[in-house]
């Protein structure tokens, strides 16, 4: 795992958010547009203590006091605040529009990428992990195209302007003002660092206590038999306590922390009246400027305090944007070429080669070794061999799951890596043994979700496999919904219905993966008129659990320890007396006990 | 106790600290309003050049000793009812354990664990807030505002006061009207960002088709679907956020414009001081804020009712199975069992689950009880340690009704393995030791030895200390059966239980166990439930079960004679064992 492969890997930096800012560039103009509103709005905001202080300096405390001046300045303060108002919306629109797009790209391009790696990628990776990518870790990333982004514009203008506000006003009292800058920002740090922890502990006590609850809830039965009410008692009680000790602390902590800042802001008015109140008895500032002053100290804080809660968001936006770029730089291992063969799919007839086939998960560990072998169109072919000796390989590399360190595959005669995935695929269908369903109606799921497939060929395709009286006897019928994979249904409808799909989608060529191993006898005779339809007129390689499913092939070949030790007819094998035979003289016994 | 009265009881309990914090909340507010008269004094002192540096330092003196005594008063009311709404949520929360305790398996079948989880920790939490964070606001929002207004009303203007609140009054409505809105479009956004992690996970693991089919084009379309459909959802959420950010400045403002103007006009017309005025501009921010708290306010005292009433009705829930009033005392059980039932029927069943099963077990013999998945054999073992009630007068412990002992010595008697082999997330010793903490090591290695777990034990990591479970070792169906096992041999009971406990173990550790068990059984009645005709043979008595009822009983060569069902299924398992071995 990546992890694993590089310990010395540099921490994230914001650089890994940088290489997210392509997905952004076709909203530059909505980004631009956002710092724009983002002037206005602020604008309008440092503007409306300066207007009472116009209108107390000019209107009211004067010698000639102005009722029409005091008019225009309250129409003027609506005005400017409707402004505001009408431009905070719009920003939030748009920025929001802006940042869900971004992230909508990024998020499609993750899950497209994800779908073009090769199967060792899979192998690697835990598909929680994986699922987490595409939703949580893009979920905190919008928070730093949104979020984060406003913070900085709207809190650090917001600041900016205070500022000049300040110091246009008069520069003496707005250089004791910069003051609070550190002081603000060192306490919102301080106490952030604190929470942060608190938060965590009270989280973990949380999920702990959560899980001790779902666990004796499902257990209760046993405490009542063992008649240990008491002890669980106690032992929820302790971590009921915990819990309830860790919440107290933490409110604490962030109560403590608002408080501290109120605090500070009073001080600071405290000390804007002292030092202010002073210049304006020395007729070094108007009164209204006196006014303004305590009015933008009070606006000080929350922008401070608002960016210094944005860090988090930048620490974690900054981990999961590595994460994102991690695997989007992970280049899938097996691609089309360049020229990809042109071929006629419905001319295609299905002739399987392998020339000389080594293969390893790992290139130094091989699982197959020299492998040839060749399926005529149309043949049925069995392959058999103990657990691991390579029979599920073989499918891996026909479909090109995997690709073999020597050796070439054709179909057709063209080598399978002159096709194109996507035709390739066409031509290749596989059934395995645990059925893949989707959450959809059974319809859906017979012709995955493509729309072009008719539904006279879904009917139809039911029909040939026999599903279609299992289908017609669901409440809705082929619009039944399957939930949870599928887990309204019985292991033998589940495979009749991948059955119904491969006849659906109509390959060339079909590999049956042990598609019957995990059924009882009783539902593998229902499937089997199925399996029949399926592989008729079809090239078909069966990698066989029971031998029973292959005994009437055309070809079967048997793996042991990753080479191809025998192959022939069933009859064939048997008189050979080889590997083959001595299997199938202990598949007798199962067989006759099973029927 | 319901949980209205434990919040009675519990706020009577705790009325000095209530009172105390609400009046250290009262106290702040009106401390906090002398804020701005104090400025629109400053003001006043100041247009009328009364100051002097020192009475400019007094000023500012005086400001600063309002904040920080409104700051520390504030802080205890807080504090206190922060810390008390916690030790109330532990409480309730504790509570309901206690009553889950006290529910029999009936209530467990019907309900899921999620749903049951989500009133311990939501709702819960929800009256928490109510009681936190709600009692603060709710405190401070109706005595800022009082506070705020005689003093308006006092130094400054009436009428200038109730024409500015004007624009003020309609936030709490709005707010009451919006709140439920947004949260429903958050709850919507949240719905949409799973349904997408659901097509993802889907997908991912679905993988190997998806290629194998080049349905990948396909494939993200619909995951495209899922992602647009949460875009929808966001930008309805902001859109009501925004409003919902729009309406309430804008609706401070015109307030502000009002003062503005007619504050503005009485200053200037000298019906009030100056002071008064730039006092007032300063009130008007301290009535918007609790104009906006009441409204929230609501909102969460609503949701924390909904909770309360939820918490009401899973506490109303009454324990099915509880001690008889009138208990028979007994000194000993020796194991002597007889079933008498004529039918037994599930709370929320249509038919009998059981019907017509009569048998007699003396003390130390061995029953066995066979049948396909489905036919009562579980039913039935439950009913005698009352997991499930049996009807009055079916189900008899040396001799009196089971329904009459008390539950203690009942239960007591009784060591049971369950069919899933449940283990809790502890050490294997605490789960083998699970009926008795102070049992000895030896009493435990050696139960340990007789369910033949011994030797994996000491192959895990830390032997007996290992941790099981999702953050420990994970153990195999066998070993949780046998470790299950090993836990119901250290209970000393007269009577063993074991349901279907061996059936992911081997043949061979299967041997071994029911021979370890050979030695103790001579002092216990005990009773096997098994597929495996194996672990049955040898017992003193056999049920055949199907649908619901004994079919035949008798001892193995009884059974063989017969003929019938029993026979049928040994035959087939004899020659399946000939063949695997």
């Amino acid at each position: 795992m990546s992890t694993k492969e590089s310990p010395v890997r540099p921490k994230p930096g914001v650089s890994s958010l940088g290489r997210l800012l392509p997905f952004a560039r076709p909203y530059v103009w909505q980004f631009i547009a956002v710092i724009a509103l983002v002037i206005v709005f602020n604008t309008s905001s440092v503007m409306q203590p300066y207007l009472v202080k116009v209108a107390i300096d000019n209107d009211i405390s004067t010698n000639h006091p102005n009722m029409h001046g005091l008019v225009v300045i309250a129409a003027i303060y609506v005005g400017v605040v409707v402004i505001g108002v009408a431009a905070n919306y719009m920003q939030i629109m748009v920025l929001q529009r802006a940042g869900q797009s971004v992230i909508r790209s990024i998020r499609l391009a993750l899950f497209r990428h994800i779908e073009r790696q090769a199967m060792r990628f899979f192998d690697s990776r835990p598909i929680g992990t994986l699922v987490a990518n595409v939703s949580n870790d893009t979920e905190t990333v919008s928070q730093f195209f949104t979020n984060f982004f406003l913070s900085l514009i709207r809190d650090g203008l917001s600041i900016v302007m205070i500022v000049f506000a300040m110091f246009r006003l008069d520069p003496r009292i707005a250089c004791y003002a910069m003051i609070l800058v550190p002081i603000i920002a060192g306490v919102s740090a301080a106490f952030r660092g604190q929470l942060r922890r608190r938060y965590q502990r009270t989280r973990t006590l949380l999920s702990s206590m959560i899980a001790f609850l779902a666990e004796n809830l499902a257990g209760m039965r046993l405490t009542q038999i063992f008649h240990q009410e008491k002890r669980q008692r106690a032992a929820f009680e302790r971590l009921d306590a915990q819990y309830r000790d860790a919440n107290i602390t933490e409110y604490f902590t962030s109560m403590w922390f608002n408080r501290t800042l109120e605090l500070l802001g009073n001080v600071a008015v405290s000390a804007v009246v002292f030092i202010g109140g002073n210049a304006v008895l020395h007729d070094a500032i108007k009164f209204g400027t006196l006014y303004a002053f305590i009015r933008y100290i009070q606006q000080f804080f929350q922008p401070i305090n608002a960016m210094t809660q944005q860090w988090n968001t930048l620490q974690s936006a900054v981990v999961a944007a590595d994460r994102i770029g991690q695997i989007l730089q992970h280049e899938p291992e097996i691609q089309d070429k360049a020229e990809t063969a042109r071929v006629d799919l419905d001319a295609i007839q299905g002739r399987v080669e392998f020339e000389h086939v080594t293969f390893g998960y790992k290139p130094d560990q091989p699982v197959l070794r020299d492998i040839s072998f060749t399926v005529e169109p149309g043949q049925f072919i069995g392959v058999v061999g103990a657990t691991g000796a390579g029979k599920s390989s073989v499918m891996g590399l026909l479909t090109r799951f995997y690709e073999p360190q020597e050796g070439i595959i054709t179909l057709d005669r063209i080598p399978i890596w002159d096709y194109s995935q996507r035709d390739l695929h066409a031509l290749i269908g596989i059934v395995q043994q645990d059925v893949s369903l989707f959450t959809g109606t059974v319809r859906d799921n017979i012709r995955l979700f493509r729309e072009e497939i008719p539904d006279e060929v879904v009917r139809e395709a039911a029909r040939v496999v026999g599903a279609d009286g299992v289908i017609e006897r669901l409440i809705h019928g082929f619009d039944t919904q399957l939930y949870g994979k599928g887990s309204n249904l019985s292991a033998g409808e589940r495979q009749l219905i991948s059955f119904a799909r491969i006849v659906a989608l109509n390959p060339k060529v079909l590999i049956l993966d042990e598609a019957t191993a995990s059924l009882d006898s009783h539902t593998e005779a229902l499937v089997q008129k199925g399996l029949q339809a399926v592989t008729e007129n079809r090239t078909t390689l069966v990698i066989a659990h029971r031998l029973s499913t292959i005994r009437h092939a055309d070809q079967i070949l048997v793996f042991d320890k990753g080479r191809l030790v025998e192959r022939g007819t069933h009859a064939e094998l048997v008189a050979q007396g080889g590997l083959y035979a001595k299997l199938d003289a202990e598949s007798g016994i199962e067989s006759r006990v099973i029927s | 106790m319901s949980p209205q009265s434990l919040l009675r009881q519990y706020l009577l309990e705790h009325k000095w600290g209530y009172l105390l914090s609400t009046l250290a909340i009262i106290a702040s507010e009106f401390i906090n309003v002398q804020f701005p008269n104090i400025l629109g004094r400053f003001t006043d002192a100041l247009s009328a050049h009364r100051l002097t540096y020192h009475s400019v330092a007094v000023y500012a003196l005086l400001l600063l000793a309002v904040g920080v005594v409104y700051v520390f008063f504030y802080a205890i009311g807080q504090s206190q009812n922060g810390r008390a709404a916690r030790r109330f949520e532990y409480l309730l929360r504790l509570r309901l354990f206690e009553h889950w305790e006290l529910l029999s398996a009936e209530y467990f079948r019907r309900r899921s664990i999620g749903d049951l989880l989500n009133h311990a920790m939501n709702d819960v939490q929800q009256v928490r807030e109510a009681l936190s964070g709600g009692f603060n606001i709710l405190t401070n929002a109706i005595f800022l505002m009082l506070a705020t207004l005689i003093m308006t009303f006092a130094t400054v203007s009436w009428k200038l006061t109730l024409l500015s609140m004007i624009p003020l009054v309609f936030i709490p409505f709005f707010i009451v009207w919006m709140g439920p809105q947004v949260r429903n479009s958050s709850r919507k956004v949240q719905e949409a960002l799973s349904s997408m992690s659901e097509l993802a996970e889907e997908s991912f693991t679905s993988i190997r088709l998806i290629k194998a089919t080049a349905n990948e084009d396909v494939e993200s379309a619909r995951f495209e679907r899922r992602v647009d459909q949460i875009v929808g959802e966001q930008i309805s959420l902001f859109r009501k956020s925004a409003t919902f950010q729009s309406v309430i400045p804008t609706a401070s403002s015109l307030s502000f414009a009002i003062a503005l103007l007619y504050g503005g006009w009485m200053a200037l017309t000298k019906q009030i001081p100056l002071g008064s005025f730039v006092a007032f501009t300063f009130y008007l921010g301290q009535l918007a804020i609790p104009l906006q708290q009441i409204g929230m306010v609501i909102n969460n005292f609503q949701r924390a009712s909904a909770s309360l009433i939820r918490l009401q009705v899973l506490l109303d829930e009454k324990p099915g199975i509880s001690d008889p009033s009138e208990p028979v005392t007994v000194d000993a059980i020796h194991g002597d069992i007889r079933v008498d039932l004529d039918s037994f029927q599930y709370a929320d069943g249509t038919v009998a689950a059981l019907h017509d099963v009569h048998f007699h077990l003396r003390p130390g013999q061995t029953l066995g009880i066979v049948g396909r998945t489905g036919s009562g054999k579980t039913t039935l073992v439950n009913l005698l340690p009352r997991i499930f009630d049996p009807p009055p007068d079916s189900v008899f412990l040396d001799g009196h009704d089971i329904r009459s002992l008390p539950l203690k010595t009942l239960r007591e008697s009784i060591a049971y393995v369950p069919q899933d082999g449940f283990l809790f997330s502890a050490t294997v010793r605490e789960n083998i030791a699970f009926g008795d903490a102070d049992a000895s090591e030896d009493a435990i290695e050696r139960v340990a030895k007789a369910a033949s777990i011994y030797d994996d034990i000491m192959e895990f990591p830390d032997g007996f200390d290992t941790l099981i479970g999702e953050r420990g070792v994970a153990l195999s169906g066998g070993q949780r059966q046998r470790t299950a096992i090993a836990r119901a041999f250290l209970k000393q009971a007269p009577i063993l239980v074991m349901d279907d406990s061996l059936s992911a173990v081997d043949m061979e550790t299967e041997k071994r166990i029911l021979q370890g068990l050979e030695d103790v059984r001579k002092s216990r009645t005990t009773i096997i439930i098994a597929h495996r005709l194996s672990a049955v043979r040898h017992a003193d008595w056999i049920l055949v079960m199907d649908d619901g009822t004994v079919v035949e009983q008798g001892t193995h060569q009884d059974l063989l004679n017969q003929n019938g069902l029993y026979a049928t299924i040994y035959a087939m398992q004899e020659k399946g064992e000939a063949s695997a071995s």
